[in-house]
């Protein structure tokens, strides 16, 4: 039988608090490149929504910076 | 482009520098979360930096002893205080968030602050006011 998704998300959470901060970043912390996003030195936002605007059109909606789906609301909403 | 290492150690590389160089922040976004617990993964550190010039100067210096490439545009920006920084071309990815959506004061923020990792993080309710306050577009990391 399938597990909620959100029991197996809270036995995530706890199990990652029982991670020492080290261990935490150790898995927390990883590089993936993110084309489009990691292709300049650096970029400047005027304003947050800016930003967003700009996530918006110019990153491959794969990388997740879009806007929030149906289960992260539901996951948001429900936590 | 590419990066050929990494060190996922890079919250306590910035921690140090900027403990070095007295600059008044706290993590924000994933990156924060993660130290607090969320079982989540992110490639970059996200700061909340305190918005005054010689906060940014000092993050300036800050960031080049660690090994960024902050060329005089984007240390005039900086120090300005723009609203967001993305800064690729160091030895990971960081992002300056001056002024988080969700959160109107730094300083009110700063009394809610959580040490409990040994680092200063931004309380995890302001951290998911950051987020929720972003709903009306899209997530930053």
């Amino acid at each position: 039988m399938q597990r909620d998704w959100l029991t197996d998300f809270k036995d995530q959470c706890e199990r990652n608090l029982r991670r020492s901060i080290p261990d935490r970043m150790r898995y927390g912390f990883n590089y993936v490149y993110k084309p489009v996003l990691d292709d300049a030195d650096w970029r400047v936002f005027d304003s947050m929504e800016e930003y967003r605007k700009w996530c918006q059109e110019k990153l491959p909606p794969y990388l997740g910076y879009g806007k929030t789906d149906a289960v992260q609301s539901r996951a948001r909403n429900e936590t | 482009m590419r990066r050929e290492t990494f060190n996922p150690a890079q919250a306590q590389e910035v921690a140090a520098a900027f403990a070095r160089h007295n600059v008044d922040y706290m993590f924000i976004g994933k990156s924060a979360a993660i130290l607090l617990g969320y079982p989540g993964t992110t490639q970059d550190v996200a700061v909340f930096p305190s918005k005054t010039p010689e906060n940014g100067r000092q993050i300036v210096t800050a960031l080049r002893e660690l090994g960024f490439e902050i060329d005089d545009r984007l240390e005039i920006e900086i120090i300005k205080g723009k609203d967001f920084v993305q800064i690729k071309n160091g030895p990971f990815d960081i992002d300056l968030v001056f002024a988080p959506d969700g959160i109107e004061h730094y300083d009110e923020a700063k009394t809610r602050m959580d040490t409990s990792s040994g680092f200063p993080v931004l309380n995890i309710r302001d951290i998911i006011a950051s987020k929720t306050g972003s709903e009306a577009g899209s997530r930053s990391s």
